[in-house]
């Protein structure tokens, strides 16, 4: 079994940038066979680069990669599956109309000699492989119908299929019940006894603590730190993957909150359908008061986005309870639109799907919520709108050629500041942001920080929901940590620091680590 | 050539003022006049001629031959080049396409109408510059053409009721109708011309079903009847491909061997009704003609002879039985 | 990850000599985005190259002929301006033709069998087409039916309501004081000459357009028509009252479609329930060839007039030169394909 002389994945050196941002820097990792190696790191550390790699998808990188003892150079992801190497991806590669069989036999059907799919072998063997995996499912069932879970299951089974020799695990849990995630562990140390090699990326230290046997912790690109799981501690583990001194850029204002704009107590919302892998608010309470930024911490899948959307009017359909007062009045989001003319404004999560048409100009997007507004009997006067935007964008610093340009050509952190502009143009007094510097730089995401300090000093309340502790402890003056939907906790952040929020996060029954986004979204 | 179903179009020579009673188009009054602003130059045998014919559409297979006849007897007429325009069942591209051969300045228009009053105006703008006008099979209305060449269809029901009546069921018994398109001219006079062919016999039509002119309509309707009225011993459909669906319905109930089928259109070609009574399945179809063949004749006569033509040329129908059925056929693609 | 990676490279991307680079990528975008201008240019010189001569005259340019040409495809011009605001949202309106054919059959027998005036006969033809448009966009926008599939339906409920209204037949159109004759009035339509040159369907068309090119280009729902088409999510969250618009767009589809319905019923003095059979594709024909993309969010009113234009020329030369009408569809097929292909060589952003 201890197999310390070659061990099944080797990977040496390996670095990789992505024009002049350096994702993997000099890492080094092995895995066992019949090892689980947890990898850990904030969101952007390097990790999913670094299982691209040995999984195919990402081919030009320095350093070299060893099977068995054997360097590879992979072209393709077929490549890495034909090694031995599969992949389980959070967004889960399924085709709902398929069965459970067909899911797992795509692209290499079984075929009878009129070459005709061979429905009843691919059952067969199907089952089979769900009994390996301890899962009672109907291998004719479609996928469609099951829960993620099982999905997830499915999937593994269909990596188990290919014979893999080395199965990536990306965030497997996070959408699982307790019940499922006790029946993965199953799963997992069955397949360990078979001598399978587990790559296993997480952020809930409890899970690492029982399954995994050794843990790799990333930050910046670069391996910090190594543990054994037996001697490490949750402490030491979030110290590490945290690592960087607070920034001094983050806490530059101190300004005395106003009035309160924002006061919810107890809401929660019942959905009029239920949408998988949604956490929709179930008794959340908070308060911001004009001038105050406050953060909406907690674990992914713990409600932070659904939250926001609810409050803008944008989320299920269904019935809400509890009390929204806005403004000091009662407050029922109806949607986008008459939250905009009430005064609250959101900037969504992913920009590129929720925040702007990529192929219109600067301007179009910018004046987007403000077209009837600046409108005259209809008609925009364009010396208004690029009045508008002009203005905003040399506000928010936005590096443009010309406002006629279309968005799409501008970098990820100016993208992002023309939403915030968008927002800004319909003067609210209470800002919503959901994720604001996921996939930007971090010159970007200091300019961003800075318009939020402003945004606040001129008198607007912010409520920031991020997956980046060091965000939220370094820009909000207080941080609602939610969990399943309920809001757990409130820290002040004078008082409290990451590692008091990590602990937060956690809670108390699903003790889990950091706050972490789909780093792969 | 143009001369090969002589026996078949005898011309009915009708004069603009006799306008026959029975022909039941839509109401049109007609005003008394020959000519109109009409001029038509006649150039002679020395001149070069083109001719346009815009067509309906040339899905239906009667379409098609029409089609066919006019490029086969211009054929024989060296001063003639024929161009050939499709509507596919638009009066609007039909108006077009009309317009395009005025912009072209043709020397003669034949047009087998999609729908009488849409292109009417078109017709006589092509009319009134002085171009010959022969409107095939469906009319226009007014006045404002040359001359009309199309086939009678109350004659045509009338002697396949008289067929019926003195050949098939001499001693009167029961026959079931299929019809054309509800509410279509030629349904409506088929329909009535068959009635007055069986009048006074004792012959009882049992039942009337509408099989829009296609065959697998008739067939499906068909079916039906031969299960409410298996008492049936003719079938009278108003075309040929009813006619033929009926009879597949028949064979797959067991009793096509009972039964006698009659279509109209008789059209000479592998599909059409002239085959179907040769190799026995109807019993007698009517030819329905094109007139594409005597369109040319008229126009040659037109244009190269310099002779007037009358208003209307009433083309008429002739019975095909088992024993002309081959003749005719064969004649008619020689 | 993804997005992140791309930005990133952007970001790092070493600037090209900017001004040069950028006029010549504006220039590719204008050629593009005004392919059908270009398109029709071409298509026209050709036809004018290549036009039929009579006694040293070319017959493409003769007068009545182009009247003929801007006549002819009035109709499938007014719907396909109402088609792309359809499809500048991202949707489709399969039932324009029928709604045309249901509008001719109303214009006729409101006012041959009802006896109805001229305004009140194009009013309420005009209300119909409004209202169908209506409810096709409430099933649309509002239940989150595929547009495809509602006006699938909506197509085939109009053309059975004009089989109804009518009786199954054409309704001719008889011009005169008496009862069951049309007003005078309405014959203008029919005689295609306005001041003795430029037909009257043609005149409405080009107002149609005009107001259509101004109205996307400066109105505020016109920047909410483009914004839904570019990234609904993203609108309805910058507050655009999607639901909205959408009807209202079908409305304008609706409306137009029954427009272009009345002017066929002028024009052939008749209205039939068969009337514009097929008619749908052609306008979306000419969008497609206008440089319109059917996901929504580009392109223009322009460009469709154009592509409308270019088909009407299409029509007109391979008719003069009397090709086989087969290979004239083969031909028309071919230039859709191309244009389509065309965008998709466009430089994406």
């Amino acid at each position: 079994m201890d197999n310390a002389v070659n061990p099944l994945v080797e990977m040496i050196g390996i670095s990789k940038s992505y024009g002049g941002v350096r994702a993997c820097r000099d890492i080094d990792l092995t895995v066992r066979a019949g090892e689980v190696h947890a990898l850990l790191g904030e969101n952007g550390a390097g990790k999913s680069t670094l299982m691209k790699i040995l999984s195919g998808d990402v081919t030009d990188y320095d350093g070299t990669v060893s099977i068995g003892g054997a360097p590879v150079r992979f072209a393709a992801p077929a490549d890495a599956q034909r090694a031995g190497v599969a992949m389980i991806h959070q967004e889960l590669d399924l085709v709902p109309g398929l069965t459970v069989a067909e899911n797992i036999f795509l692209g290499r059907e079984l075929r009878t000699r009129l070459r005709t799919v061979d429905r009843r072998r691919t059952n067969q063997v199907t089952r089979g492989l769900l009994e390996r995996c301890g899962v009672a499912l109907d291998p004719r069932r479609p996928v469609g119908e099951l829960r993620t879970g099982e999905q997830q299951l499915v999937t593994i089974a269909k990596a188990l299929s290919l014979d893999a020799k080395v199965l990536i695990m990306d965030e497997p849990t996070s959408a699982l019940s307790p019940v499922e995630v006790e029946q993965m562990f199953t799963v997992i140390s069955e397949l360990r006894r078979a001598g399978v090699g587990i790559v296993y990326i997480s952020h809930r230290m409890d899970e690492i603590g029982r399954i995994a046997d050794r843990a790799t912790v990333l930050r910046n690109g670069s391996v910090v730190a190594g543990f054994d799981t037996r001697d490490m501690t949750a402490e030491a583990a979030a110290e590490a993957m945290v690592g960087r001194p607070v920034q001094a850029m983050f806490r530059t204002r101190d300004v005395d909150p106003g009035e309160e704009v924002l006061r919810v107590t107890g809401l929660a919302l019942t959905p009029r359908r239920e949408r998988s892998g949604r956490r929709e608010p179930d008794g959340i309470s908070l308060a911001v008061r004009r001038g105050e930024i406050v953060g909406v911490g907690g674990l992914l899948g713990s409600g932070r986005t659904e939250l926001l959307e609810t409050l803008y009017g944008a989320g299920s359909a269904g019935t809400l309870r509890g009390e929204i007062l806005f403004r000091g009045r009662p407050f029922h989001p109806r949607g986008a639109r008459q939250s905009l003319r009430a005064g609250m404004a959101l900037v969504p999560e992913d920009r590129r799907i929720a925040g702007l048409s990529l192929e219109h100009s600067v301007a179009a997007n910018t004046v987007l919520s403000i077209v009837d507004r600046i409108a005259t009997a209809g008609f925009v006067p364009r010396a208004r709108e690029t009045g508008a935007v002009r203005r905003i964008t040399a506000e928010l610093k936005v590096k443009l050629g010309s406002i006629g340009d279309a968005v799409g050509t501008l970098s990820g952190g100016n993208q992002q500041k023309v939403v915030f502009g968008r927002m800004l143009l319909t003067e609210p007094v209470l800002l919503l942001l959901d994720e604001p510097t996921r996939g930007v730089d971090v010159g970007a995401k200091a300019e961003i920080y800075q318009l939020l300090g402003e945004a606040a000093q001129q008198g607007i309340g912010v409520l920031l929901a991020s997956s980046e502790l060091a965000e939220l402890v370094g820009v909000c003056d207080r941080v609602v940590v939610l969990s399943g939907g309920r809001s757990v906790r409130e820290l002040d952040t004078r008082q409290a620091g990451e590692a008091d929020l990590l602990a937060a996060s956690m809670g108390e029954g699903s003790a889990a680590l950091a706050v972490e986004g789909g780093e792969n979204a | 050539m143009a001369r090969r179903r002589a026996v078949a179009a005898v011309l009915t020579a009708a004069t603009a003022l006799s306008l026959s009673v029975s022909c039941g188009t839509t109401s049109e009054n007609s005003g008394q006049g020959g000519g109109g602003a009409q001029e038509s130059e006649c150039g002679g045998p020395d001149g070069k001629y083109t001719i346009g014919m815009s067509q309906a559409n040339v899905a239906e297979p009667y379409r098609q031959r029409m089609d066919d006849d006019i490029k086969a007897a211009a054929e024989s007429v060296p001063q003639f080049s024929v161009e050939f325009a499709d509507a596919q069942q638009d009066n609007a591209k039909q108006v077009s396409d009309v317009e395009n051969f005025l912009t072209k300045q043709i020397d003669l228009l034949i047009i087998s109408p999609n729908e009488a009053t849409p292109l009417t105006a078109v017709v006589a703008k092509a009319y009134n510059k002085g171009i010959p006008v022969i409107v095939l099979d469906r009319k226009v209305d007014g006045d404002a053409y040359t001359t009309w060449i199309g086939a009678d269809n109350v004659e045509i029901g009338r002697t396949a009721g008289e067929y019926v009546a003195t050949t098939l069921l001499p001693n009167g018994g029961k026959i079931g109708e299929i019809r054309g398109l509800a509410g279509s001219t030629p349904a409506k006079e088929r329909g009535d011309g068959f009635r007055e062919g069986i009048e006074g016999k004792d012959i009882e039509i049992v039942q009337s079903v509408d099989g829009d002119w296609l065959r697998e309509k008739g067939q499906s309707q068909a079916d039906a009847l031969f299960k409410a009225h298996p008492d049936i011993q003719v079938l009278y459909a108003h075309n040929d491909p009813m006619a033929e669906g009926a009879y597949l319905a028949a064979k797959a109930a067991g009793i096509e061997k009972n039964l006698k089928f009659i279509g109209i259109d008789g059209l000479p070609i592998p599909s059409g009704g002239l085959k179907a009574v040769e190799q026995g399945r109807l019993s007698a179809t009517l030819i329905y003609p094109t007139g594409g063949a005597e369109a040319v004749d008229t126009a040659k006569k037109l244009l190269v002879d310099c002779q007037d033509v009358p208003k209307e040329q009433t083309l008429e129908t002739e019975l095909i039985t088992i024993d002309n059925a081959a003749t005719v056929y064969n004649e008619a693609n020689s | 990850m993804t997005s992140e990676v791309t930005t990133k490279q952007a970001g790092a991307e070493p600037e090209p000599p900017p001004q040069q680079r950028k006029q010549r990528r504006e220039f590719v975008n204008a050629l593009f985005r005004f392919q059908s201008l270009f398109g029709l240019v071409a298509v026209f010189v050709v036809a004018v190259v290549f036009s039929p001569r009579h006694n040293g005259e070319l017959l493409f340019l003769n007068a009545d002929n182009l009247a003929n040409v801007v006549r002819a495809m009035s109709e499938i011009g007014i719907m396909a301006v109402g088609m792309t605001f359809v499809i500048l949202v991202g949707g489709i309106d399969l039932s324009v033709g029928a709604v045309l054919g249901l509008a001719a059959v109303g214009s006729a027998v409101l006012m041959v069998n009802d006896d109805f005036g001229v305004v009140a006969t194009v009013v309420i033809v005009l209300a119909i087409g409004l209202f169908f448009g209506f409810l096709q966009g409430m099933a649309s926008a509002l239940f989150g039916i595929q547009a495809f599939i509602v006006t699938l339906a909506g197509m085939q409920i109009a053309r059975g309501l004009a089989r109804i209204w009518s009786g199954g037949q054409g309704v001719a159109i008889a011009y005169g004081d008496g009862p069951g004759e049309a007003p005078v009035t309405f014959s203008l339509l029919g005689e295609r000459t306005f001041n003795g040159i430029v037909p009257i369907p043609a005149l409405i068309f080009a107002v149609v357009a005009v107001v259509a090119i101004v109205f996307l280009r400066t109105s505020a729902f016109a920047r909410h028509v483009y914004a839904i088409g570019g990234n609904e999510k993203a609108a309805r969250l910058s507050g655009v009252p999607v639901t909205r618009v959408k009807v209202i767009v079908f409305c304008i589809c609706g409306f137009l479609a029954a427009l272009a319905g009345i002017v066929h019923a002028g024009q052939l003095n008749q209205g039939s329930p068969n009337d514009g059979f097929g008619y749908e594709l052609d306008a979306i024909a000419a969008v497609v060839i206008g440089g319109t993309s059917l996901m929504g969010g580009r392109g223009s009113v322009v460009g469709t007039v154009a592509g409308a234009l270019l088909l009407g020329v299409l029509n007109n030369f391979l008719g003069l030169h009397g090709v086989d009408p087969n290979v004239q569809l083969l031909v028309k097929g071919l230039v859709i394909v191309v244009a389509a292909g065309l965008q998709r060589l466009r430089p994406t952003v």
